[in-house]
């Protein structure tokens, strides 16, 4: 698997966490304070709790449920009722590459050593999830094997989250509100059809 | 013995809550229940009667043949103690999930903030975990933590004591120290009708020691408490304990967690739990 | 000001959370809402025939509708009342269909309310995916919340349904200005938590937290 987009840079702020998915795998996106992007598995080590629900603190995102910190490199660096202690290096969140380029955050599950694709200097306007297979998504714009379609001066990028979702990212040289309108449009028609 | 998960009791209801009769679920199966103070009834799906015991203010029910009588709560019935039944909430996760939650003590600061725990008052110091093989069951003890509101009685910050008691694989009792009467320890249970092996109905059910509080305030608490856990259990991977060591990393402050795991896996109670590591 | 109280009512929240943005106190009253229903005792319901909670007395006044309470609530700090009263009443009225879809799902989930599950849990997600919209053409026009650059009665009342819609089985994942817009709520001073909404750990410095 290659490069996939999941998130739009502009809505993962400095300090922050949030969910994303490809493909059944859940993944904890987070910014660090300095805001470098990090894609780690949605699972704390510890007992199993989505990273994705945890916080942010300098440079460090950690576990809502006991506070469990782990650096940049996905290696644990703090146990909160165990002050004293300097974590066993085995544990450690799993980690992913991920890359901002375009507006967008890219994740590749597997190593990947190419670059992310290239866009088309079109500003980054809004992800949009849609309860259809990307593969049928992507075939209503004209090509059902495609991740990016080119439609009028809208350029859409595929996630696939799982076998029934996909999300949209829409980057427009458009209205930004034109094209967020556009979107929920052809939503309404795809998800219709595919209904 | 006989462990299959069908031969121990299960809560199905607060006795003073039942109307009508009506349906619930009990380890994937439907049942019904109904009836009145000391004539409650309770069935399975093809309408067969199942054992009834009314006590700690709930009715209990097993659709095994369970080899001991439900476990014995003696402080239930100490002089001068308010009984307080809690209500239900229902949780989409495993039951032992739940309950190990309720044996857990480090989440306290992060996810019951400023109530009862707060950072930077983290550190949990070394406790005494023993499973009971005569009566089949875990004891932790001399559990200490810093709790900034530790219940509706507590004026300001103490150092809270605990006992926590694993009554049966989806019952616990914890007894902490009483606000108003330093002496004695309060009692606060969980007890856990598995609807599903990742969905389940919890009823907290207490006796303390308070004589002031009212009692809406007492529930509310109890209320507050649970559902701050609730959007903790319905977001662990995978939804079903891990009984094998490996997927998860326990510390010194999870010996009870570790103990409970254990005996599940001795007793050989598996509903609700993932034998095999993924 | 008393409020008759349910710790986990997202309607009373609104009341409660509003009062501490603007610091005003109120004297809690919690009602066993569950399992005693106490709001629909004798008592309770001579005070609020409809039976409902959360229930706002201030003097001689009665309030029983959340958005009155509201009102009721900042009369003396405008800025919260916002400068369009029909996108105001506007999003009060969107806030009470997010009650009856969201908030319904939740009641089903956790209280094992009888409800249409299938059917206000695609309502939610109707609902919700209008008022991403909405957030998401604020953001391009540079404002976070829901009627301007700053919070009001509409913001705190749509906020909590919201917040809570994963209690009722229905996920936020998919909603990227819904979140920014729930973070900016959270940020804000005085905010107070209830049960399901966490609060923003990251808000308190490591060096406090090793002070």
């Amino acid at each position: 698997m290659d490069w996939v987009a999941v998130a739009l840079s502009q809505d993962l702020r400095n300090a922050m966490a949030m969910p994303a998915r490809i493909d059944g795998t859940d993944l904890a996106l987070w910014r660090s304070m300095s805001g470098q992007v990090h894609a780690w598995g949605d699972r704390c080590p510890h007992r199993g709790m989505r990273l994705s629900h945890g916080f942010v603190r300098g440079e460090t995102l950690s576990c809502i449920y006991h506070g469990w910190q782990y650096g940049q490199d996905g290696g644990c660096t703090s146990i909160p009722a165990h002050p004293k202690l300097t974590p066993p290096k085995t544990i450690c969140a799993t980690t992913y590459q991920c890359v901002e380029d375009g507006g967008l955050i890219w994740v590749a599950l597997n190593e990947v050593t190419t670059a992310p694709p290239t866009l088309s200097g079109k500003t980054p306007v809004r992800s949009v999830q849609i309860n259809t297979p990307r593969h049928e998504v992507a075939a209503h714009f004209g090509d059902a094997e495609a991740t990016i379609v080119n439609a009028v001066d809208m350029t859409l990028v595929l996630q696939s989250t799982d076998d029934a979702h996909c999300i949209a990212h829409v980057l427009s040289t458009a209205d930004p509100k034109v094209a967020s309108r556009w979107i929920e449009a052809q939503r309404a028609e795809i998800e219709g059809v595919a209904a | 013995m006989n462990n299959s998960a069908d031969n121990h009791w299960y809560p199905v209801a607060m006795c003073s809550g039942i109307d009508d009769p009506r349906e619930t679920q009990l380890l994937g199966r439907k049942i019904s229940l109904g009836g009145t103070s000391g004539n409650f009834w309770v069935r399975d799906s093809e309408g067969r009667d199942l054992p009834v015991i009314e006590k700690y203010g709930h009715l209990w029910t097993s659709p095994g043949k369970p080899n001991r009588d439900l476990f014995d709560i003696p402080e239930a019935d100490d002089v001068g103690r308010r009984l307080v039944d809690v209500g239900s909430v229902r949780v989409k996760c495993s039951p032992l999930r739940a309950v190990e939650n309720f044996l857990d003590i480090a989440h306290f600061p992060f996810v019951h903030t400023d109530i009862l725990g707060a950072e930077p008052h983290t550190e949990v110091e070394r406790y005494d975990v023993k499973i009971h093989e005569d009566v089949d069951e875990i004891w932790a003890t001399k559990v200490k933590f810093f709790q900034p509101q530790a219940a509706k009685s507590a004026g300001g910050g103490i150092i809270t004591d605990y006992k926590y008691r694993v009554a049966a694989p989806t019952c616990a009792v914890l007894y902490k120290t009483s606000p108003p009467r330093p002496g004695e320890w309060d009692v606060i249970t969980l007890f856990v009708q598995p609807l599903t092996e990742e969905l389940c109905e919890v009823w907290p059910w207490m006796a303390l020691y308070d004589d002031d509080a009212e009692m809406a305030d007492l529930v509310s608490f109890q209320q507050m408490i649970f559902m701050q856990d609730r959007s903790i259990l319905e977001n662990q991977i995978p939804r079903k304990l891990p009984l094998d060591p490996g997927l998860e990393a326990p510390t010194q402050a999870d010996l009870t967690s570790v103990a409970y795991r254990r005996w599940l896996k001795k007793i050989g109670y598996s509903y609700g739990a993932q034998v095999v590591a993924a | 000001m008393i409020l008759y109280d349910y710790v986990l009512s997202a309607s009373c929240y609104k009341v409660r959370l509003m009062a501490s943005l603007i610091g005003v106190p109120l004297t809690l009253k919690a009602l066993n809402f569950h399992p005693e229903k106490a709001h629909k005792s004798p008592d309770m319901l001579a005070l609020n025939p409809e039976g409902t909670l959360p229930i706002l007395i201030d003097g001689d006044d009665v309030l029983t509708q959340s958005p009155d309470m509201l009102r009721h609530l900042v009369k003396d700090n405008a800025d919260w009342l916002g400068n369009d009263p029909v996108q105001t009443d506007h999003w009060l009225g969107f806030a009470a269909g997010l009650n009856a879809s969201l908030g319904m799902a939740r009641l089903h989930d956790i209280l094992s309310y009888e409800a249409d599950i299938d059917q206000v849990r695609r309502d939610g997600v109707t609902q919700l995916r209008q008022l991403e919209e909405h957030l998401t053409e604020q953001r391009i026009d540079g404002f976070a919340f829901l009627t301007g650059n700053a919070p009001t009665i509409a913001d705190i009342a749509c906020f909590p349904n919201t917040a809570l819609a994963p209690d009722g089985g229905i996920s936020l994942d998919p909603y990227p200005s819904i979140r920014l817009w729930m973070r900016d709520i959270r940020s804000l001073p005085n905010f107070i938590e209830m049960p399901g909404i966490h609060r923003l750990h990251e808000l308190v410095t490591p060096s406090e937290t090793t002070a």
